[in-house]
């Protein structure tokens, strides 16, 4: 029973994490109804910065997210306006192999300069865990879990109640209707790519003190992002929030109650099931 | 796209003068060991027609029939690992070792296609990863029949004996003139698929699927006839190169990088045609190798051994080949999505225009 | 009397909780023309929707020639000889003309070359011949509603369902249709049409369906509907585009 508690609730714990790219993710998709295929070299950009940071200015990862997302947020907006605006109207596989070959520049390029070594980010708290009765848990996770919390609650308010954020959700309901009200959506766009890097390299920045950071890091999390994206819905927060928690609860228990070696196939073979039976999500949108 | 820019014409292929070009250059490249022994020549012979192979092969399914597979290292591995491991398990030579690769092929094609293909667009793609992600971690995992990570190392593959002839396998020729034999039949099977009833419909399922389903074009029958013609050329492909580079390990064959590239040679040169794969390939396979081994060019006699460029991309551009092909996707997809061919058709149709050749639709309308 | 080669029985489509299609019963004779008319919104296309095969009616039958078509999938309907042309008109863009036509005629043979024999016949009928060669993508809406109406030909159905094919034509070019649509009854072909001009249904149907809001209003000559004070208050009640 401690196994299945423990095991729940570490899933838990990077479900948070897994949740926020897969936001990241769906916002773009629901704004753009673009497929980004770099959504996971976006997080390892943030790996990479929030490394760097840690290593020569001494800054806490949590901390650092502070300078990692505004940087990931201004990258994410310079790709948009220069490379995925001029493919809005294309056939959706290519705009698919045009984000495939921007992850493979980036992934590649931290490759030349930093080359495929593999880096690791100790803090202080690095393995440190709280235990509740028999159960430990990673202080670090916990964290990230928190913070996570945190952003996506500010996120929830951003789009609920400000005017930009009604805006964006505006154009992800109806682009043409919004641009008829005058909404500049190529200025959402903008934003909405922005807002979904900035997510994923602060997820990135989030996951630093407990996992290997190498320039191939991305590709994984780019497929985990589109089951949790799917899962929960294209184009749902609440379902991209859920499917995060989900995704990670169920790796969790596979990598117990399978095997470690097959955590991530069982993943796909999920995806593979919600694609065939509900490819709405399961929380059951229009679209698919 | 302004189909119009096109000129107009529908592509047919090439017609005689192309079907005669073909030959020759394939002639030309049988006789080319006779004059060229150096090994390592013959050796991107056989890279060179490897891909075209893998282009050819999977133009069947995403150039005609419109679906974009960016999973098909899942064929190309099974062709691997069940060519090399009936050769070193069973001592089953290769060129029998080869059909059972096929079958398998087929058969997986059958099984991804029934649970793939009732998706569209994104999803397919999507899904296709998807499957083949499950196949190589199913084989990084399963160690006792993959070996895992480890892979397979090739012992040796027996000599060939067709009555009194002998062929061993021990220099590059026998592969050169094996791979150049294949590539010529991918390229006529491309062909004929193009000029037959299964050609039609597969376009016609890639323009409108629904407009094909209307017109009594069986949807899941045609797509899965499209993906198993391409799974089992793709598999061919596998089982030739175990054979060739002799190890093989689940990340090499299965590998996403695989499906990217295989995508990459039909997009550079030009989806759905003929010739497109094989201008992708002459684009790709010395690019990717210069990087990887620029050591090449000084073997080809194109560089001195102390060459300064050799050193520098020796130094700087070790693997960078991935980084190249992602920009060259990029450049591709922005600015001639149609591949080299879209280039030059949109070239020659302007200038047909400027020339005021008779028969030119007017812009009206 | 003969049997009817369409019998629409109690047909009804739903789509979450809107009634698309509502209990719409009629049947079609064989070599008639029959008009399907009625406001916007009324579940005309939806209704050639469900004959086709292109999803399956909720509640009701649909027969063909007497055989059930429920449930029947669109490739093996066109096979049975019913065939339909598209609202938004759907030209297979990177195929040229006559390769068009000649997915429309496979169906019929395997053979490519009988094929371009029959694709060039229908081109002939609907005046495309001439464009033959030209990439169906780049033709004017005009010529693309003929090359639909070529390429569903070419698959030599019992059946033809036009659906607003005259929608987006000039005058000359939706009489040219006229006339083709009245010559294929002449050749003995049962077609029923989606028409929004009024004049132009009084005119070539022998008998005349009105749908609104998804159930039948009315049915008969083109006399009678035209004097049905039911349809005519259907139409007034729809807003003015």
């Amino acid at each position: 029973m401690t196994v299945f508690l423990q095991s729940v609730i570490s899933g838990i714990l990077v479900g948070g994490i897994y949740a926020l790219i897969g936001i990241g993710l769906t916002i773009i998709f629901g704004v753009m109804r673009v497929i980004n295929f770099a959504h996971g070299e976006l997080m390892m950009l943030g790996m990479y910065a929030t490394w760097i940071v840690f290593t020569m200015l001494g800054l806490d990862p949590f901390v650092s997210i502070v300078l990692v997302a505004p940087l990931l947020f201004l990258w994410g907006a310079f790709l948009q306006k220069v490379f995925i605006n001029r493919v809005l109207n294309a056939l959706p596989q290519n705009q698919i192999l045009l984000t495939i070959g921007l992850g493979l520049v980036m992934s590649n390029t931290v490759m030349l300069i930093f080359t495929s070594d593999y880096r690791i980010l100790t803090t202080s708290y690095s393995s440190s865990s709280y235990t509740l009765g028999e159960i430990s848990i990673s202080q670090p996770l916990l964290f990230a879990f928190l913070i996570t919390a945190a952003i996506t609650a500010a996120l929830y308010w951003f789009l609920l109640k400000t005017d930009t954020g009604q805006a964006i959700r505006a154009t992800a309901q109806d682009r043409d209707a919004a641009q008829l009200m005058g909404i500049n959506v190529r200025a959402m766009s903008v934003l909405a790519f922005g807002i979904g890097a900035a997510l994923s390299g602060t997820a990135g920045a989030l996951i630093s003190p407990t996992y290997y950071i190498f320039p191939q890091v991305g590709s994984a999390f780019t497929l985990k992002a589109f089951v949790i994206v799917v899962l929960g819905g294209m184009g749902s927060v609440v379902g991209a929030t859920l499917g995060g928690v989900l995704v990670g609860l169920t790796e969790s228990l596979a990598a117990v109650y399978v095997a470690s070696g097959l955590k991530e196939l069982v993943v796909f073979v999920a995806f593979l099931a919600v694609l065939l039976f509900k490819p709405s999500g399961l929380l059951g949108k229009t679209r698919a | 796209m302004d189909l119009r820019s096109l000129g107009g014409r529908g592509q047919r292929g090439f017609g005689i003068v192309g079907i005669l070009l073909v030959l020759v250059a394939i002639a030309l490249l049988a006789v080319f060991p006779q004059f060229v022994k150096k090994p390592y020549v013959l050796h991107m012979g056989v890279v060179l027609f490897l891909a075209i192979i893998q282009g050819q092969a999977w133009n069947v399914v995403g150039g005609y029939a419109g679906q974009y597979s960016v999973g098909h290292a899942a064929y190309f591995g099974i062709g691997a690992y069940t060519t090399m491991m009936l050769l070193e398990m069973y001592k089953i030579p290769p060129w029998w070792g080869i059909w059972a690769a096929i079958a398998n092929a087929v058969i997986l094609s059958l099984v991804i296609g029934s649970i793939t293909f009732r998706l569209r667009g994104p999803y397919f793609v999507l899904a296709s990863i998807s499957v083949a992600e499950i196949i190589r971690l199913a084989a990084l995992h399963f160690r006792g029949l993959t070996r895992g990570a480890e892979g397979f190392l090739l012992s040796e593959i027996p000599a060939l004996t067709i009555g009194d002839l002998s062929i061993e396998f021990y220099t590059k020729r026998p592969f050169y003139y094996a791979a150049l034999a294949l590539a010529a039949l991918t390229i006529a099977a491309n062909w004929l698929v193009q000029h037959s009833k299964l050609g039609y419909y597969f376009q016609a399922i890639r323009e409108d699927q629904d407009a094909a389903h209307s017109l009594g074009i069986n949807l899941p029958v045609y797509k899965n006839v499209a993906l198993a013609i391409s799974a089992a050329l793709t598999a061919w492909a596998g089982g030739f190169y175990a054979m060739f580079v002799k190890f093989i390990d689940p990340n090499t064959v299965f590998g996403l990088d695989v499906s990217v590239q295989i995508v990459l040679i039909c997009i550079i040169g030009g989806i759905g045609t003929i010739i497109g794969p094989v201008i992708g390939a002459m684009v790709l396979v010395p690019l990717s190798e210069v990087l990887r081994n620029p050591k090449g060019l000084v073997q080809l006699g194109l560089l001195p051994q102390d060459s300064a460029l050799v050193a520098f991309i020796e130094a700087r551009f070790a693997n960078a080949h991935l980084l190249v092909y992602g920009i060259l996707v990029v450049v591709v997809i922005l600015f001639a999505p149609d591949g080299v061919l879209g280039v030059i058709r949109k070239a020659t149709a302007r200038v047909r225009r400027r020339a005021g050749a008779a028969g030119e639709p007017a812009t009206a309308g | 009397m003969a049997e009817p080669i369409l019998d629409i029985q109690h047909v009804s489509k739903f789509f979450g909780g809107l009634a698309a299609n509502s209990d719409v019963s009629f049947s079609v004779e064989q070599g008639m023309i029959m008009g399907l008319i009625g406001p916007n919104g009324a579940g005309k296309t939806t209704l050639f929707n469900c004959i086709t095969g292109y999803y399956p009616p909720s509640k009701g039958d649909v027969l063909f020639k007497g055989v059930r078509m429920n449930g029947l999938q669109p490739d093996q309907v066109a096979h049975l000889g019913m065939v339909r042309t598209w609202q938004k008109v759907r030209p297979l863009a990177k195929l040229t003309v006559l390769d068009n036509v000649m997915v429309g005629a496979l169906a019929r043979t395997n053979s490519l070359k009988v094929a371009r024999e029959v694709a060039h016949e229908q081109l002939k009928v609907v005046r495309l011949a001439h464009k033959d060669q030209m990439l169906a993508g780049g033709l004017p809406i005009g010529e693309r509603k003929k090359l639909e109406v070529a390429r569903v030909l070419a698959t030599k159905p019992e059946l033809l369902l036009l659906d607003e094919v005259m929608g987006g034509l000039n005058p000359a070019e939706s009489e040219e249709i006229i006339q083709l649509i009245l010559e294929l009854r002449k050749r003995g072909l049962t077609q029923m049409v989606i028409e929004h001009d009024m004049k132009t249904i009084m005119r070539i149907s022998d008998r005349i369906v009105v749908l609104n809001s998804g159930e039948k209003l009315a049915e008969g000559g083109p006399r009678e509907i035209a004097d049905n004070p039911d349809v005519i208050a259907a139409y007034l009640g729809e807003r003015v585009e």
